[in-house]
């Protein structure tokens, strides 16, 4: 006889789980009495959307799927965001969440909420467990939907009454998937009609987003690119997909792009889109997009397609199998010579003007730092949200498909320090820097804890400018400087609160890294910083009213991007 | 006004989701019949949409796991106009297949 909590582990060893992230309540207290044995290990957060970032992270770095367990009620709803994120990211996440007792749903129980009906529209696939028996059956077609197609979070609530009752088990069992009603692929004269359409083209492109990285396709499409010769740039979860050293690379597109990369996207009269679902932070103004171009969309969801306007070309399915498909085709085909319009995309001209700016002493530290990641590219970079998280976008040259992990399509603030915390666990050998604002670190400071017990050695930096500084840079520029509840200058020392967590904690000012007679002595600390085998904090105090540029304003096209001015 | 026919496995949730997808675009739905239909289930939605959101709807509902089969309906403007013509309403199979090459 198993118990249903036994049930669970089981099925998730099965299921190639040897690591969830939580936190323990009345309702799930049946599984964590369970999982001595178990063969999984619990990492304990201090928040459950703690512990739902760290799933993430772990998710994101490994490309399996991520476990976070919650208890019933207030439990349950700390993880909505993380399950929120992990939907707009296609993160692969299963959630199990405890439920009261199967007699008191729907009486408005003690910790009781509707979490099926409140991740209903989060989630690929969710389940209310009704029996112990559809546990199994549950769990299988739960990590079957998380990983499958567009990975995403499914979630499992279960009741605590099932958690506790035995049954006579047989074993995990697999999930067969219902056949589609319709075969959803490409067509297969899809690669003559793309080849037909670069035949024609005069300033064709690559948009390059993390569906490239999801799908395992990364080297496939770099040699692809390596073929077409175009110019290519990518969204901030494409990057590190291209190699940086690659002549035809513009680096980052979009609110926050390269000058280069947006000229080029305003211009093309064919844009290649490979895994990414065209949103607005990419688009600019949605009616005037890339307004001279054919879009061909090579996607494995269709509902991401036309989403601006219909594609030319639609190339349904998964990239491990549609881009090589093309590149032996695009090999024998007569191809154009795009070499031209590649070294006027590319050129010098195209470069944003050159001025040092309020935010050229935060781009040099993050500079500083990046360059003292491992030179293979082994590292993570881990970003929270807001203006750091650009400067660090623009700042990344590392050629490494997932090393560069951030929330991108919900933006959460307080996602960096408990994410960092499920990347170092999944690769315990690898540098991980974990960049974070003043305000975003305080929103997950709580896994400060996390970091200590389990002694990891990431390298947390805080860019504390001591305000809401991506809401202050658009009160400033859009509100007439009015800073309506943004500032942040009684933060608490960061310093004494990472050593109230038993963390080595240390501060550097931007006055001291730019002053010449003490670069000898900030690039010392910076370097025992990244050798220690300790977690480490640093924190670095900038200006206040330093801008992210280039910008393109809300409801401005690409080509109408911002630069700092003198 | 338009009808949509949908047809789904009749799993938890299912229903609420492709419900769901009308709601969280603010558009009201005036009526909404589901039926058991064959070895599945469908329902049928009526309501006052823009091509834009036509397409956004479609493609919302058949990324959802159990959702089979999307139909768009003719507007029922143009049922409306065959009737007075004396044309006899077509049935869903023939107003579907119009539709769908008027909104391809």
């Amino acid at each position: 006889m198993r118990k249903g909590a036994q049930i669970v582990l089981d099925c998730l060893r099965a299921e190639g789980v040897d690591l969830a992230f939580g936190y323990p309540g009345g309702a799930i207290m049946p599984l964590y009495d369970a999982l001595e044995g178990s063969g999984i290990r619990h990492v304990l957060m201090r928040h459950e959307q703690g512990a739902v970032f760290a799933a993430e992270g772990y998710a994101r770095a490994t490309g399996k799927v991520g476990v976070a367990i919650a208890t019933s009620g207030p439990g349950a709803t700390n993880l909505v965001t993380g399950i929120a994120d992990a939907k707009m990211d296609s993160v692969p996440l299963v959630c199990i969440t405890g439920q009261v007792r199967s007699p008191l749903i729907g009486s408005d129980a003690f910790q009781e909420t509707d979490v099926f009906g409140l991740t209903l529209g989060l989630t690929k696939w969710n389940r209310l467990i009704k029996s112990i028996d559809e546990l199994a059956p549950a769990i299988a077609e739960g990590f079957h939907w998380a990983r499958s197609g567009r990975p995403g979070p499914v979630l499992i609530d279960i009741p605590g009454d099932i958690l506790r009752a035995s049954v006579e088990f047989g074993g995990p069992v697999e999930f067969t998937p219902p056949r589609p009603a319709e075969h959803v692929g490409p067509q297969s004269t899809f690669a003559a009609t793309l080849i037909a359409l670069l035949q024609q083209a005069k300033k064709p492109v690559a948009l390059v987003g993390a569906g490239v990285k999801l799908s395992g396709a990364v080297d496939e499409l770099q040699q692809l690119l390596d073929l077409l010769n175009i110019p290519a740039f990518a969204t901030i979860h494409g990057l590190g997909a291209i190699h940086q050293s690659s002549p035809f690379y513009l680096g980052m597109v979009g609110m926050h792009g390269t000058r280069a990369a947006n000229m080029a996207l305003d211009e093309t009269d064919l844009l290649l889109v490979f895994g990414a679902r065209l949103d607005d932070r990419v688009t600019g103004e949605p009616s005037r997009f890339a307004q001279h171009a054919k879009i061909v969309h090579f996607e494995i969801d269709p509902g991401q397609l036309d989403r601006v306007r219909p594609c030319e070309l639609a190339v349904v399915g998964n990239l491990a199998e549609t881009v090589p498909a093309f590149f032996q085709e695009a090999e024998r085909a007569q191809l154009p010579d795009f070499s031209a319009w590649r070294a006027v995309a590319g050129g010098p001209e195209r470069d944003e003007p050159r001025k040092p700016g309020l935010a050229h002493p935060t781009k040099m530290f993050l500079q500083e730092l990046f360059a003292r990641m491992p030179e293979n590219g082994s590292g993570t970079i881990i970003t929270d949200v807001g203006q750091h998280q650009m400067w660090s976008a623009q700042s990344y040259r590392t050629s490494s498909p997932r090393g560069f992990i951030t929330s991108g399509g919900l933006g959460a603030m307080g996602f960096a320090l408990p994410a960092a915390v499920g990347v170092q666990l999944a690769k315990p050998d690898t540098a991980v820097l974990c960049v974070s604002g003043d305000g975003g670190f305080q929103m997950n400071i709580q896994e400060l804890a996390s970091v200590h017990r389990l002694g990891l050695p990431i390298k947390m930096v805080i860019i504390d400018n001591k305000f809401l500084g991506m809401v202050r840079q658009w009160q400033e520029l859009f509100f007439s400087r009015n800073y309506a509840e943004t500032d942040l200058s009684d933060n608490p020392d960061f310093v004494e609160i990472g050593k109230a967590y038993k963390i080595s904690s240390s501060l550097i000012t931007e006055e001291e890294f730019l002053d010449p007679s003490k670069s000898a002595t900030v690039a010392r600390r910076l370097d025992r910083f990244f050798r220690s085998d300790r977690p480490e904090l640093l924190v670095f105090q900038c200006h206040p009213e330093a801008n992210v540029y280039p910008m393109v304003p809300a409801g401005a096209s690409l080509a109408e991007m911002v630069f700092e001015k003198e | 006004m338009h009808i949509f026919h949908v047809r789904y496995r009749n799993t938890q949730g299912t229903l609420m989701r492709i419900l769901s997808a009308v709601a969280r675009r603010g558009i009201e739905l005036p009526y909404v019949q589901a039926e058991p239909a064959d070895n599945a289930h469908k329902v049928t939605l009526l309501m006052e949409v823009n091509a834009k959101q036509v397409g956004q709807l479609c493609r919302d509902w058949r990324a959802i796991v159990d959702v089979t089969e999307v139909r768009p309906g003719a507007p029922i403007k143009e049922l409306w106009e065959q009737a007075h013509l004396g044309v006899a309403i077509p049935p869903e199979s023939v107003a579907a297949e119009s539709a769908r090459s008027a909104t391809a």
